[in-house]
């Protein structure tokens, strides 16, 4: 036992003299200091961690400035990983998972982004086994509890954040359904700024979802069927008005492929980022880079949409400006050209 | 039910294929290293010098923004302008980055192209393929159409690129390839792309053991043999050795949507009833209609842009492209079938 604290212990020290350091490492680590050395390490803890977040402070003030995604979307793959690789238990690796999404949320809410959406359970999740299902949706449950808690105190930076789960709410327990009821209603309020959890959800479930929803919808004459349309079945969708698209879709532990998630949203114009490294290892400063890229990307984007107008696009403006002012033109209209005169000479 | 299959098919013949570029937003790296335009630098730099002056509408609603203004007007606008300035510095060093980086990525794909260089011979193809220990089943390829002006560009150069991808797919021996483009130029163009597909076949396999194969549209329910349409041809007897499907944007979100209409039509006429909808019915009536799902994805542009590419059907597909490359080559294809082989699927776990 001794040996894997140990272990902990220089692995994670390591990690905190690191001048951007994350706060979260500091649970498991701060076990294993010695007595003596604890008043130092809390200062220079404390110092650290008030210049990571002062640096972070002006970083998002830059990014503010330009241009920011509306809608980020997360794939937390790598928890499990991370705990086995630091020989810590499964539960631990979830936790360090939930903490860096938190941390996420709050530097993207600062940012101006407006919605945020997070895979957290799959469907498919429930072939796992069920003690770790378990500490799942208990960890999931008591991060629900915080967050409302914390949208709700006008001092945390989360403040007038609303959240929202969404997913087949057919597959989870009574008991589960009546905490999500109650965290939802607390926060409703919240106008800025939206993160969708969802749990437990898959793309396909969606748009089946949808379907079902709509054609439920004709049944009860809301709507006629002509008025089906992809922008009224986006509509229907569990994400609302952030369904039709995705601006950027971040899936850590380097799988290239979308597992059933945000397929209807991200399969138009969004920008999917596969990053190799571990979800509890994605920080803020990782993000940063991706968010810079993106931002200066988009802003040459849109100065050539607004600044230059398309081949077809000019065509099309010409064929207006004809049928505008010239009318049709007829041949016979033109004047006379010319006398034609052949090379011999001769008038014909 | 093959009723409803029937019905959506019916409401598709009904209308022709529609020309939806200009309507069209593409993911912006991509598009920004595709057009050349775009890539030159002093353009660039126009692009950002226009932003700071001009400055970004897409802040107004941003309700941080709002909040800064209720502070002092001069104090919000030095902060701005110190803020704003900071930013461009940091976009100017990541675009000297970027185009090291980009320089960088050139040089690779070009020396990955002398390394894996078929030159139209099926023999290397399958040398390559065999070192494998698994090829995927069904291939799907996402292809752009270029310019007039470029090299490689226009419907020419699209029907010639599909043309070679489906040389190296038979000869990676893989049986099921579906080739999408956004605009339906593939459809449009079947006549000329059969004749071309036969052609490119005969140069690698010879002009007397030409391989069969048959090119589906599944949104008209269409299916073309070989390269001329030939009397004496008999699909049953005859062995076809590559069924290649043709997608557009018309088979993402349109067909979907085209399913409910469908399905809400016949719920109201009481032939089908709400609790028959299920996953597994859609799924049937989808794959009827567009396909089955493509295993390996290959793009063969600079950065990972679907464009539309049917949403139900990427669910555990694998993407492969290679950053910054801008051909249809074949060390994309090899690469993304070298990755494939290495990859493993563990759904939910």
């Amino acid at each position: 036992m001794t040996t894997i604290s140990n272990k902990w212990h220089t692995t994670l020290t390591d990690r905190i003299y690191h001048p951007i350091i994350n706060f979260k490492h500091s649970i498991y680590g701060q076990f294993n200091v010695q007595k003596q050395n604890l008043f130092i390490w809390i200062i220079n803890l404390w110092l650290v961690s008030w210049l990571n977040r002062q640096l972070q402070s002006i970083m998002i003030n830059i990014i503010k400035t330009g241009r920011v995604p509306e809608h980020i979307s997360f794939i937390m793959d790598g928890n499990r990983t991370y705990a086995k690789n630091l020989n810590m238990p499964i539960k631990k690796g979830h936790e360090a998972g939930g903490i860096t999404l938190l941390s996420l949320v709050y530097a993207c809410k600062r940012m101006g982004v407006r919605c945020v959406s997070a895979y957290a359970f799959s469907i498919e999740n429930f072939n796992r086994p069920k003690d770790e299902v378990d500490t799942l949706n208990n960890l999931f449950a008591d991060k629900l509890d915080e967050f409302a808690i914390r949208a709700k105190d006008f001092q945390d930076p989360l403040y007038g954040a609303k959240i929202k789960i969404v997913g087949d709410a057919t597959m989870i327990g009574d008991e589960m359904k009546r905490r999500i009821k109650r965290v939802e209603k607390i926060t409703q309020d919240g106008e800025d700024f939206i993160l969708y959890i969802c749990y437990p959800y898959t793309s396909r479930n969606d748009i089946y979802h949808a379907v079902q929803r709509s054609v439920e919808q004709t049944l009860n004459n809301e709507i006629s069927k002509d008025e089906i349309t992809i922008k009224h079945f986006t509509e229907n969708m569990y994400l609302e008005s952030f369904s039709n698209r995705c601006d950027l879709l971040v899936r850590t532990s380097g799988h290239k492929r979308l597992s059933d998630y945000m397929l209807w949203q991200t399969h138009e114009n969004a920008t999917i980022d596969f990053h190799s490294g571990l979800w509890p290892d994605f920080t803020f400063i990782k993000l940063y880079l991706k968010l810079i890229k993106l931002s200066l990307y988009m802003t040459v984007q849109n100065y050539y949409e607004t600044t230059f107008l398309s081949s077809e696009q000019v065509l099309r403006k010409k064929a207006e400006y004809y049928n505008k002012w010239r009318g049709n033109i007829n041949l016979s209209s033109l004047p006379e050209p010319p006398p034609t005169i052949s090379i011999v000479g001769r008038k014909s | 039910m093959s009723k409803i299959h029937e019905k959506v098919l019916s409401k598709h013949k009904s209308e022709a294929e529609r020309q939806v570029a200009a309507s069209r937003h593409r993911e912006p790296e991509a598009s920004i290293i595709y057009n050349t335009k775009h890539t030159s630098k002093l353009n660039v730099l126009k692009s950002i010098a226009d932003a700071m002056i001009v400055g970004d509408e897409s802040n107004q609603n941003d309700p941080n923004f709002k909040a800064m203004k209720r502070d002092s007007f001069w104090v919000t606008q030095l902060h701005f302008i110190v803020f704003k300035i900071l930013l461009i510095s940091v976009y100017f060093v990541f675009g000297i980055f970027r185009y090291f980086q980009y320089q960088y990525n050139k040089m690779r794909l070009r020396v990955l192209n002398i390394i894996y260089n078929p030159t139209s011979t099926p023999q290397l193809i399958r040398q390559d393929v065999l070192k494998l220990s698994k090829v995927p089943k069904r291939l799907a390829a996402i292809l752009d159409m270029k310019p007039i002006g470029e090299v490689g560009g226009g419907v020419k150069g699209i029907v010639n690129d599909a043309s070679e991808i489906v040389c190296w797919t038979v000869s990676a021996g893989i049986k099921h390839l579906m080739l999408y483009d956004f605009d339906g130029v593939l459809k449009t163009n079947v006549q000329s792309l059969r004749g071309e597909i036969a052609e490119k076949l005969s140069l690698y396999f010879g002009p007397t053991d030409t391989p069969n194969f048959a090119i589906r549209i599944p949104h008209l329910n269409k299916v073309y043999y070989n390269g001329a349409d030939d009397e004496n041809y008999n699909a049953k007897s005859e062995k076809v050795i590559i069924e290649i499907s043709l997608l557009s944007n018309r088979d993402g979100r349109e067909t979907i949507v085209d399913l409910t209409r469908t399905m809400s039509e016949l719920c109201l006429s009481h032939d089908l009833e709400l609790s028959d909808i299920t996953m597994k019915l859609i799924d049937t009536e989808l794959t009827q209609l567009v396909g089955h799902e493509p295993d390996l994805l290959l793009y063969f542009g600079p950065a990972l842009d679907l464009q539309g590419f049917p949403p139900w059907h990427i669910r555990l597909t694998e993407f492969h492209w290679e950053a910054d490359n801008d051909q249809v080559s074949y060390l994309v294809f090899i690469r993304g079938l070298q990755k494939y082989s290495t990859c493993k699927i563990n759904v939910g776990k």
